[in-house]
């Protein structure tokens, strides 16, 4: 698993029990990123708090339209737009 | 004079259960003898086909209609009923059939027709979210101006996402029903992409949502499974981006971004496929629309004019009307950059600062509060919430107790989704904290 993967996972669980105030569901490669419980706004405040945490947001940077809907789609949606070290 | 129900085109309205009420089903209904029609009728319904029944039962047969949203508290619904004298309220809800006005559906209807009576004023209230709503009077002439005709062959199934109460679902509601067309009313309460497949099932056709609900629909697997031909996004700013992923999604579809604000009644339509619209709409006036930008704030003029004077809309000599949006122009295109006073819209939900700022600011450690909108890409904007804390007051233990009294006190989207500590504020020569711009930083 990559750094960036990581980082997105414990984002997601700090998000959620922020949220939701219970432990995150299990995030696998397949998992539909609706059907975790995590509604529109939920949603938002997962991207936005990846932005302070990362330092960037594909979804500003690409000029695509893309909505990513597995998790897998979400990781290399974050990891194509990683500024390079 | 001709009311709802006298105006239905080869209408039909199907319920998340499948069952259709025809035409003739829906104009078979008139109000009951139980039923007070020279005092304000309220209708809160949880139920949409319900509350579309009213509708075509009761306009034109009672002075004045009320439509309260089924999912306003119990509290708001109270106030509002009072403050505009309503004499009944249709419910289906347990909570308010305690209420001494209150009946049921199918106690305010009965079958028979008597003609209509009246023009009746139909009451709805703008989706703001802090402090009870503000009432904005409309007739079914001023809501049905921009209704398209359709020919029974290219009739439309348009589906309803929206809270049929509200100006959006009302308008999806009269262009189906009026316009000729099948209404589709699936189970918002369901999980999106148990709609969307309903809406497939059903042969939906015509859809309308916000940008924040069309962001979630094309996260959906099998969006694709829609065979749209009509692509509308109101309530929010339409970004490009979501614009894009539309056109990509559905290429067969016409997407249109509409403008609309419960003040003026309707706005006007954009279809070329870019965020913003053309600054030659202020020479054209689009849909006859007369519009005008005075200090980079928009107004516009309806052909009917304002349709009721109400105190809380501004209107100036010549009948523009002021929306509070601001626009910026950018060569021939004019982008909306958000609310004039800083009133920020979460995926459709409007807040306003003062009243994040004033929860936040009785919260103990905090010295002083600014709240503002940030971008988002999912929800068009999110709270942010900058704080300055009173000496020795600990960052991590005010951050919690700051969510905890806002969860406590505001609707979810007024929540701060970011708090952030600053050392300071720019205050201003009469000592005030200086609110930054409407557009989202």
């Amino acid at each position: 698993m990559s750094t960036l993967e990581t980082s997105i996972r414990n984002v997601f669980g700090q998000v959620w029990k922020q949220e939701k105030n219970t432990d995150a569901p299990e995030l696998t490669p397949d998992t539909v990123l609706l059907e975790t419980g995590l509604d529109s706004l939920g949603f938002a405040i997962f991207v936005t708090s990846l932005d302070e945490e990362l330092g960037f947001d594909p979804f500003t940077l690409s000029d695509e339209a893309f909505y990513p809907q597995t998790f897998a789609e979400f990781v290399a949606f974050y990891e194509r737009y990683q500024p390079k070290a | 004079m001709t009311s709802l129900a006298g105006q239905l085109g080869a209408a039909s309205l199907v319920g998340a259960d499948g069952r259709d009420y025809t035409r003739d089903d829906l104009a078979a209904l008139g109000a009951s003898d139980g039923l007070a029609t020279d005092r304000p009728v309220a209708l809160c319904l949880r139920d949409p086909v319900a509350l579309i029944r009213a509708l075509a039962a009761l306009d034109g047969r009672t002075a004045t209609m009320l439509l309260l949203s089924g999912a306003l508290d119990a509290d708001t619904v109270r106030v509002l009923v009072e403050r505009t004298g309503c004499g009944a309220l249709v419910t289906d809800r347990d909570d308010l059939l305690g209420h001494a006005t209150a009946l049921r559906f199918e106690d305010a209807t009965a079958p028979g027709r008597a003609a209509p009576r009246a023009a009746t004023t139909w009451l709805l209230t703008t989706s703001g979210t802090t402090g009870t709503p503000k009432i904005v009077p409309h007739t079914l002439k001023s809501l049905t101006r921009s209704v398209f005709r359709f020919t029974p062959k290219d009739a439309p199934n348009w589906g309803l996402l929206y809270d049929p109460t509200r100006f959006a679902g009302l308008q999806v509601t009269l262009q189906a029903l009026v316009g000729g067309g099948r209404l589709l009313a699936v189970d918002t309460h369901e999980p999106i992409a148990a709609q969307i497949a309903a809406l497939a099932a059903m042969g939906c056709t015509h859809l309308s949502a916000t940008p924040t609900l069309w962001r979630r629909v094309l996260m959906v697997p099998d969006h694709k499974a829609l065979s749209l031909r009509q692509i509308t996004l109101g309530g929010e700013i339409a970004d490009q981006a979501v614009i894009d992923a539309l056109r990509a999604a559905y290429p067969a579809a016409r997407v249109t971004h509409i403008y609309a604000s419960t003040e003026a009644g309707v706005g006007f339509s954009v279809n070329d496929g870019r965020a913003g619209f053309p600054a030659d709409y202020l020479a054209l006036a689009p849909g006859g629309v007369k519009l005008k930008i005075v200090d980079d704030i928009l107004w516009l003029r309806p052909p009917l004019g304002p349709s009721v004077a109400s105190p809380e809309i501004a209107v100036d000599a010549e009948g523009y009307i002021r929306s509070g949006d601001l626009i910026e122009a950018a060569g021939d295109r004019l982008q909306f950059l958000g609310r004039e006073g800083g009133l920020i819209n979460v995926g459709g939900v409007k807040i306003y600062p003062e009243t994040v700022e004033d929860t936040v600011k009785s919260v103990p450690g905090v010295a002083l509060v600014q709240v503002s909108s940030k971008k988002n890409p999912i929800t068009g904007t999110l709270v942010l919430a900058e704080v300055q804390l009173n000496p020795g007051a600990d960052a991590a233990t005010t951050k919690q107790a700051i969510l905890d009294t806002c969860r406590a006190r505001l609707v979810r989207e007024a929540v701060p989704a970011i708090i952030r500590f600053v050392e300071g504020f720019e205050i201003n020569a009469a000592g005030k904290l200086v609110r930054k711009g409407g557009a989202p930083t």
